[in-house]
């Protein structure tokens, strides 16, 4: 049980008996139209110290997966097959002998360490109960033991931390929590079901190395559940691929990266953006959607949206099987695939190819913004508010957008990227600093009417497209509320509803649908549609693809990127998802703590960045390709982006700059107490970073 | 903690202090005592009747100003809060009345709480199955049935019981029987006439709690944090009862110590048809009787039980949610 591997090093499987099996194991949950599996038998085998990757986009069973191991499906969920803990079939045990497994032999990592603490208890004794529950300890010998294993997660200062409550933490540091809770009674499987999504990639990479950490302290083996083929490419020893509720392909993590053998991989790993340096890629679809598990149709699940299928796909549903030198696979072409002879995107496919985003020449300036501040109050006291101090939020921001051309704003939670976002869009004299709309200053404008007239320039697509639709409007009537503001005639709106369809790729036939009968990506193109209807010049965008799966963000990507050059629109997108921002951004300003830090075009800023805080966050990004994950140098930030209401006199960075530590007595000097002033990247014309040190 | 039951004490003093002032204005104003003698016979005269007022402090010829500085005065010298129209002590009877409530009430409300928390966490746990759907089904038709026809039920039960069933014990009318000697007999005579109007009151309290309760409950049931806490070893049940519940009595804690002075003043259905003698009939009788310092006694009393419920509250609180003691 004390077999570790490492990460350089995670071939060899031990002849070690599995800590786990999962045999056949089938879930079904129970709806209106009758039961639905969510898992149609699923099987693996997960040795000691070994990571198996679970990849799947949303729908595909694999929390069911995660959930039904540990026993902790809903009540009315059915569950059959076999999950072997130690020889021990879980399947069909009652609460009370699965909680002694849960905890003791299992640990369990969740997706949202926001939620996934008691609000009420202090993480102390939420660690303490968690060791009391399967050891016979003292209430004080059970603090100690927590305080030791908040240590070992790399909280700072455990002794006196360990009385924080939950909402104290941070999300990093909360989710740091919540592994040493999976940890505390050495369970020898652990399963962490998507244990970073809900986090910033430079947290995410500190805490995927104290998950490796963990499981190294404990020897456990790890079933390691996410939507990200990066994460799983760097971390995983073998990989499971799930769809539609079954594994379609499972292999060895070098297997699967080099060869991709089940197409629906292949086409996953294609659709992924990607950051690791040399040139773009292009990005290719996988046109439509997953299927949902109550409607699967027979045969191949993947064999509507599969360019290779053949006619027996869509007759019966292909087992999984072996592939000789592979892994297993799901598919009838396998055998093809595996060596070579048929390409798993299809002959024609190629001509939905992305361009790239094409410069639209010199347009005009859309928005200029200069010095940009905003500041919120912190306040303290009941009755009498009395203000203790200011949290600036964006702090002398500056840029330039033109007509045909995106910028992207990017940084980490809390640097500001979307209140300078909600500044452009509030059409209000900012604090400081000037905002120019289409040539008009938005703070000289001041009759309602005018403002109106502006307002129809900028429009914003929201990160969640199911939030920002009201469930209770059908599309047409959605798309006609930003018109009938506007004033626009009854028969003028109908002709622009039906463009604006068009426009988006969407049949007319959805007029009549509500948002909930609709897709996550056509929802989201819905949502695009409506903020294209009064032929705005400047659209904003948060976040606007990551509610959507892997598979359908690279469609919303291309219809971007063609909305933009056949309309000469401008993007101002906020995404914290650096990968998908090199593909739909011309330029990008990277933000933090409120400063632009460093701005430029895209590729030069991808292939040559200057600013250490650019670089930290562009090496963060875990790359799909196991051989490069390994080996590429990382550089891990410590810590977590500090608070806004201390800022540093000097550059706000020198709290977490590697490059401050290696820096001489003169150059720290400087990063403490001046600001460093934007300079340009000799013969790099509109590519400019603040450090004294780089 | 100290320090801060301190200043929201003081606060609550100011708020009892204008409540009651502005009470006795309005009494003053709206109530007019002289009324109670006017059916007598002989048929007094209007001086008389004033003058028959005067030692009470309520004659109408002095002005309201000068009557509320004497009442002010007596109320803060010698906590005396002035007599009836018919000179009667408001001291002495809220005094009586008020334990007589309190006697009724303290019971009824903490079995309330116990029955209705008790069952929306057993139903909540089980939403959607038989005992959920029964128990919320009888709780919806007990909520809807007015408390006079509750209480006159019981009434009926209980005689059909003891006549049938040959039971004495359950006393239908009064606080307790005259004759009683010594103090066992006599807390055990006052147990056994509580029963039945503890019982009335209990059956028109505990529904709310017990559907707030679910509601409460079925929030924090599916919480992310429970699903933890199960995964770290605990059955669902020990989850939900250490993780959930304590989450969700939050709200119930505030609730309950609120309804306090609504239930002490509000019983007087179940007094008037058990034959008790409380604060809730008190309440009626005053306003009724143009009894304007009996009337200004019960509103200071409700103020200061809503003072008392809303510290409790504040106390309630940081005992369930240690966050609070952070911050």
């Amino acid at each position: 049980m004390t077999l570790t591997t490492t990460r350089t090093d995670p071939a060899p499987p031990t002849g070690t008996d599995p800590v786990l099996s999962v045999r056949d194991l089938r879930i079904s949950f129970p709806s209106e139209a009758g039961p639905v599996e969510a898992v149609r038998g699923v099987g693996f085998d997960l040795l000691p110290g070994r990571t198996l990757g679970i990849v799947g986009e949303s729908g595909s069973g694999k929390s069911a997966t995660a959930l039904g191991i540990m026993g902790l499906l809903p009540p009315s969920a059915t569950m059959s097959g076999e999950v072997l803990l130690g020889g021990r079939d879980l399947v069909g045990l009652g609460d009370r002998e699965l909680s002694g497994v849960r905890g003791k032999s299992i640990g369990m990592v969740f997706q949202d360490p926001l939620s996934s603490l008691t609000p009420i208890h202090s993480v102390g004794r939420l660690l303490r109960d968690a060791l009391r529950v399967h050891q016979n300890l003292t209430k004080q010998a059970a603090w100690e033991q927590a305080v030791e294993l908040l240590d070992l997660v790399g909280i700072p200062d455990p002794r006196e931390r360990a009385r924080s409550f939950p909402h104290e933490f941070s999300g990093g540091m909360r989710q740091r929590v919540v592994i040493a809770m999976a940890i505390a009674n050495r369970p020898s499987v652990l399963v962490a079901d998507e244990p970073t999504t809900a986090l910033d990639v430079t947290v995410q990479a500190q805490i995927l190395d104290v998950l490796r950490l963990a499981q190294r302290e404990t020897g456990a083996g790890l079933v390691l559940i996410t939507h990200d083929l990066g994460v799983v490419a760097g971390y995983a020893d073998d990989i499971a691929v799930m769809y539609a509720g079954r594994f379609v392909e499972r292999a060895g993590v070098d297997e699967l990266f080099r060869r991709p053998t089940m197409p629906y991989t292949a086409r996953l790993l294609a659709a992924v953006p990607t950051v690791d340096s040399g040139v773009r890629r292009p990005l290719a679809a996988i046109g439509g959607e997953p299927p949902t598990p109550a409607d699967l149709p027979p045969g191949c699940p993947f064999a509507s949206r599969c360019a290779v299928a053949l006619d027996a796909c869509r007759a019966e549903e292909p087992a999984l099987r072996e592939v000789t030198g592979h892994g297993h696979v799901a598919c009838l072409r396998a055998e093809e695939v595996a060596d070579g002879t048929l390409d798993p995107a299809g002959p024609a496919d190629r001509a939905d190819e992305h361009p790239g985003p094409v410069r639209a020449g010199a347009g005009d300036v859309v928005l200029r913004v200069e010095d940009l501040v905003r500041t919120f109050p912190l306040t303290k006291g009941a009755l009498l508010k009395r203000r203790v101090g200011t949290l600036h939020a964006v702090n002398g921001v500056s840029f330039e957008l033109r007509a045909g051309e995106t910028l992207g704003l990017v940084g980490e939670s809390g640097s500001g990227k979307t209140t300078t976002l909600l500044e452009v869009l509030r059409l209000r004299r900012p604090e400081s600093g000037r905002i120019e709309i289409a040539g008009t200053e938005v703070g000289t404008v001041q009759s309602a009417a005018d403002v109106r007239e502006l307002r129809q320039n900028v429009q914003i697509v929201m990160q969640d497209p199911l939030g920002a639709l009201d469930p209770r409007l059908p599309v047409h009537q959605l798309l006609a509320e930003p018109l009938q503001a506007i004033g626009r005639g009854r028969d003028a709106i109908r002709t622009r509803i039906h463009e604006l369809l068009t426009l988006v790729g969407l049949d007319a036939s959805v007029g009549d649908r509500f948002p909930a009968a609709l897709s996550g990506g056509q929802r989201q193109r819905i949502g695009i549609a409506r903020a294209l209807a009064t032929e705005p010049k400047l659209l904003a965008l948060d976040e606007p693809l990551s509610a959507l799966d892997v598979s359908v963000q690279a469609g919303v990507i291309n219809l971007l990127a063609r909305l933009k050059r056949e309309l000469g629109l401008a993007y101002l997108v906020v995404a914290h998802d650096l990968a998908v921002v090199r593909y739909i951004s011309d330029r990008i300003a990277v933000m933090y703590l409120g400063h632009i830090v460093e701005t430029g075009d895209t590729e030069t800023l991808f292939s040559d960045p200057r600013h250490p805080y650019t670089r930290a966050l562009l090496s963060a990004i875990p790359v799909p390709d196991p051989q490069r994950e390994r080996t590429r140098e990382r550089v891990v930030l410590r810590g977590e982006l500090p608070s806004a209401a201390r800022l540093p006199a000097g550059c706000a960075f020198v709290d977490r700059c590697p490059l401050y530590r290696l820096a001489g007595d003169d150059v720290r000097q400087r990063c403490r107490t001046e600001r460093p002033a934007p300079r340009v990247v000799a013969g790099q014309p509109g590519h400019v970073y603040a450090c004294h040190a780089a | 903690m100290l320090r801060h039951v301190t200043r929201k004490a003081a606060g609550w003093l100011l708020m009892i202090a204008v409540a009651t002032n502005a009470t006795y204005f309005l009494a003053s104003w709206f109530l007019d005592p002289r009324s109670n003698y006017q059916g007598q016979r002989p048929v007094r005269s209007e001086a008389q009747i004033d003058l028959a007022l005067a030692p009470y402090n309520l004659d109408p010829r002095v002005p309201v100003v000068h009557r509320w500085w004497d009442w002010v005065t007596s109320v803060v010298l010698r906590f005396d809060w002035g007599k009836s129209p018919t000179g009667v002590s408001v001291n002495g009877e809220i005094g009586y009345r008020s334990l007589v409530s309190a006697e009724l009430v303290v019971i009824a409300t903490v079995l309330s709480v116990v029955v209705g928390v008790a069952l929306g966490v057993y139903t909540a746990s089980r939403q959607y199955g038989w005992a959920d759907r029964v128990s919320q089904a009888v709780s919806i038709v007990v909520f809807n049935i007015p408390a006079s026809v509750i209480a006159l039920a019981v009434v009926f039960v209980a005689i059909w019981l003891n006549q049938h069933a040959g039971l004495h014990f359950l006393y239908v009318a009064g606080e307790n029987s005259p004759n009683v000697q010594g103090l066992l007999p006599t807390i055990g005579d006052r147990l056994l006439h509580l029963i039945l109007p503890t019982l009335t009151l209990t059956l028109m309290g505990y529904v709310g709690y017990h559907l707030t309760q679910r509601s409460l409950l079925l929030d924090t049931l599916n919480a992310d944090f429970v699903r933890t806490a199960q995964a770290t070893g605990l059955t669902r049940a020990q989850a939900i009862r250490r993780h959930a519940l304590r989450t969700a009595l939050i709200p119930t804690a505030t609730s309950v110590a609120f309804s306090v002075p609504a239930i002490f003043t509000g019983a007087i259905i179940t007094e008037t048809i058990f034959g008790w003698n409380g604060m809730g009939r008190y309440f009626v009788q005053t306003i009724s009787k143009n009894d304007v310092h009996g009337t200004v006694a019960t509103a200071a009393f409700a103020a200061a039980l809503t003072a008392i419920g809303a510290i409790l509250a504040d106390i309630a609180t940081v005992f369930l949610d240690p966050r609070v003691r952070v911050s």
